[in-house]
């Protein structure tokens, strides 16, 4: 039986060793069913760790975490699978090329042979990058590193693409295409949670979003309510510094 | 198994792209074992002012015995040992230590060997003054000869050194016996006292055994030690392009995107053991080939393999496995590959000294000998010494490949427990 949110993060809790302060505290979220989800905050919100949680790649000190109705913790082997990860850094070996990369990365989650070659052509096509398949990742400018690194996230064709500041420091052309790729994986039925500093591009991105700060969800729902219960507020870069702060983060 | 196929081609690719990585792999080994055996004399030449310490056991308890134990003593080069743990050495121990390479030589002085050297110094005596009244008795039998056992790390000028130096002994004992029991003959014969008078400085010339001045020709040491020395070096220098490896893997996020994938973490921890194994089986063969071919260009000795190929396997895979392990363990704590170059080369460097790498342990002062058995390098050398040198197969290496794979296990314990940890 499916529940109404895909992913539910109920009371999570987690303070890394050694630290006095919970990097996230008491967090909850429902996300729904191919939404594409904001998860926003400053420097230091929490936002990273939250995500290396979700994707089981941290453990957490408190809470339940259940994605399609599953514990992660119980059926971690089948929940990875279905998610797919694009981390901020570019998570690439930089001396292999583009389809070596994609290669290994498409081969460990188990596909091969034609339908691989395929994926790989098929992948690189939508990233502009059909002509650099046979460049080293070193070669490549910021933005068709970023891009590259999108598509070693989706190449196994996951039901969750969870993207950490997938176009930090990118041209707006490769920006552009980044998004539209977004875009077109949510209307095929990818859920999408992305997290970004760049508010404009969540406001444009995201239909669902949750602000965190201190490692606590200050609000939560979707982008146009929360933009329209904030009088004053006309976009969510307002909303985001009206419940943030303007007090600078390190 | 396909995950693991992948994750080795992946890691080979990584790896032959890595041209400073490579250089260090192969080519800082090849010029080491050119260098030091190049300047072999020089570090060998000190040996020479070492003091050698050789295991004895008297059992002639005599004045043969005694005798020899004097000489040796008297060169001032030789320190004796007779006894292992409080004990009084036995044949048994003074053997398994010489074979073990904890000493160079050890000499066993025959029971009774006073007394048939008096027999046959009589006969010999009383053949020269037979009177037909009194038929000379039969030559005693054949006796045990003195035993002399080394080790074959010590080259062989230095055991001739000490074989020539026992001869001599020998030969004055015996011959002043002779002429002892002759003048005794002459003077009852003659009715006379001091007959003749024997000067042992003309014959025992133990001071003039000059085993210093011999044992410097020691180039067939230098090649054995050098190779296999600089080979165990650079099977432990893998930790620089496997640290590298690892933190950058963990830095740039690819080991989180590994970890998100079904069943491939320990795949390609599995595949890095793999590939950097082989790596050290491809720097040996590579290092006995230069020890093989390319020294003798330099006028140096051929390297001299034997024939215990599958010990030969087995040392490697012991070493390359106790690298690997120290590989993973320091890229696991080390936070940056600086931290980890620099801490593992360096730490290899000590190992490498305090190992013998650089000088033979035989050739430290004791305290350091001592401290030498600490070090991971010293185990992996004196397993392929106890094959280059003493014969030795794959029983004779299992204490070293003991204790490397002990080492190789801790090391990934370390290892696997600050992997786990970064997770928490």
């Amino acid at each position: 039986m499916k529940t109404a949110s895909l992913i539910e993060l109920e009371n999570i809790s987690k303070t890394y060793p050694g630290s006095l302060v919970p990097a996230v505290d008491d967090l909850s979220l429902a996300i729904p069913l191919n939404a594409r989800f904001g998860l926003l905050g400053p420097n230091g919100a929490g936002k990273t760790t939250t995500i290396n949680i979700l994707c089981g790649l941290l453990q957490y000190d408190n809470g339940h975490i259940r994605i399609n109705g599953m514990s992660l913790e119980r059926k971690y082997r089948k929940i990875r699978r279905m998610i797919g990860l694009v981390p901020q850094d570019i998570a690439l070996y930089e001396s292999l090329t583009a389809r070596e990369n994609l290669r290994f990365i498409g081969e460990m989650y188990g596909l091969k042979g034609k339908a691989l070659r395929h994926r790989i052509n098929e992948s690189l096509e939508k990233v502009g990058l059909t002509q650099h398949a046979g460049k080293a990742v070193k070669a490549f400018s910021g933005g068709m590193k970023r891009r590259i690194n999108l598509v070693a996230g989706i190449l196994h064709e996951p039901e969750i693409l969870i993207l950490d500041e997938p176009t930090s420091g990118v041209d707006v052309q490769s920006r552009s295409l980044i998004l539209q790729l977004l875009f077109e994986l949510n209307e095929k039925g990818t859920t999408i949670i992305y997290t970004s500093h760049y508010l404009e591009e969540a406001e444009e991105l995201c239909n669902h979003i949750a602000i965190i700060d201190a490692g606590q969800v200050i609000i939560k729902g979707e982008t146009a309510g929360i933009i329209t219960g904030h009088p004053g507020c006309n976009d969510l870069e307002s909303v985001f510094l009206h419940l943030t702060g303007r007090k600078l983060r390190d | 198994m396909q995950k693991l196929k992948t994750s080795i081609i992946k890691e080979l690719l990584v790896l032959t792209r890595d041209v400073a990585g490579l250089a260090i792999l192969f080519i800082m080994p090849v010029v080491l074992i050119f260098v030091m055996a190049l300047i072999q004399d020089t570090t060998f030449r000190k040996m020479d002012e070492t003091r050698l310490t050789v295991l004895f056991i008297d059992e002639d308890r005599s004045d043969v015995g005694a005798a020899i134990e004097r000489g040796l003593l008297d060169s001032e080069m030789i320190s004796l040992e007779k006894t292992w743990n409080g004990k009084p050495l036995d044949q048994e121990t003074l053997i398994s230590l010489v074979a073990g390479g904890q000493y160079q030589f050890g000499i066993i002085i025959p029971e009774g060997l006073t007394g048939k050297i008096n027999l046959k110094a009589g006969y010999f005596v009383d053949k020269a003054l037979e009177d037909p009244d009194y038929p000379v008795a039969e030559p005693p039998e054949e006796f045990s000869p003195l035993i002399i056992y080394f080790d074959p790390v010590i080259s062989h000028s230095y055991r001739e050194s000490i074989r020539g130096a026992l001869g001599k002994l020998t030969y004055g004992i015996e011959s002043r016996m002779i002429f002892d029991l002759f003048a005794q003959k002459v003077s009852e014969l003659l009715d006379v006292e001091d007959v003749m008078i024997y000067d042992p400085e003309g014959i025992i010339g133990i001071k003039e055994m000059s085993v210093r001045n011999r044992h410097t020709e020691v180039i067939p040491n230098s090649v054995q030690h050098n190779v296999p020395a600089w080979a165990v070096f650079a099977i432990f220098f893998i930790l620089i392009p496997l640290t590298g490896n690892i933190i950058r893997e963990r830095n740039t996020g690819s080991m989180l995107r590994i970890r998100l994938m079904p069943g491939s973490y320990w795949v390609t921890i599995m595949a890095k053991i793999l590939v950097y194994l082989l790596i050290s089986v491809i720097q040996f063969v590579l290092m006995l080939m230069v020890g093989v071919f390319l020294l003798p260009l330099l006028g140096l000795p051929v390297l001299e393999l034997g024939g215990q190929i599958p010990a030969i396997l087995l040392m490697v895979v012991a070493t390359g496995l106790a690298a690997t392990g120290y590989g993973l363990a320091l890229g696991s704590i080390a936070g940056t590959h600086e931290q980890a170059a620099s801490f593992g080369s360096v730490s290899v460097i000590i190992l490498a000294a305090i190992g013998g790498i650089w000088v033979p342990v035989f050739a430290m002062p004791p305290m350091m000998q001592k401290i030498s058995v600490i070090s991971p390098l010293n185990w992996g050398l004196e397993g392929f010494y106890a094959i280059f040198l003493r014969g030795g197969g794959i029983m004779d290496v299992l204490p070293w490949v003991a204790l490397l794979i002990t080492f190789c296990l801790l090391s990934m314990l370390v290892a696997f427990y600050f992997l786990n940890k970064r997770k928490n």
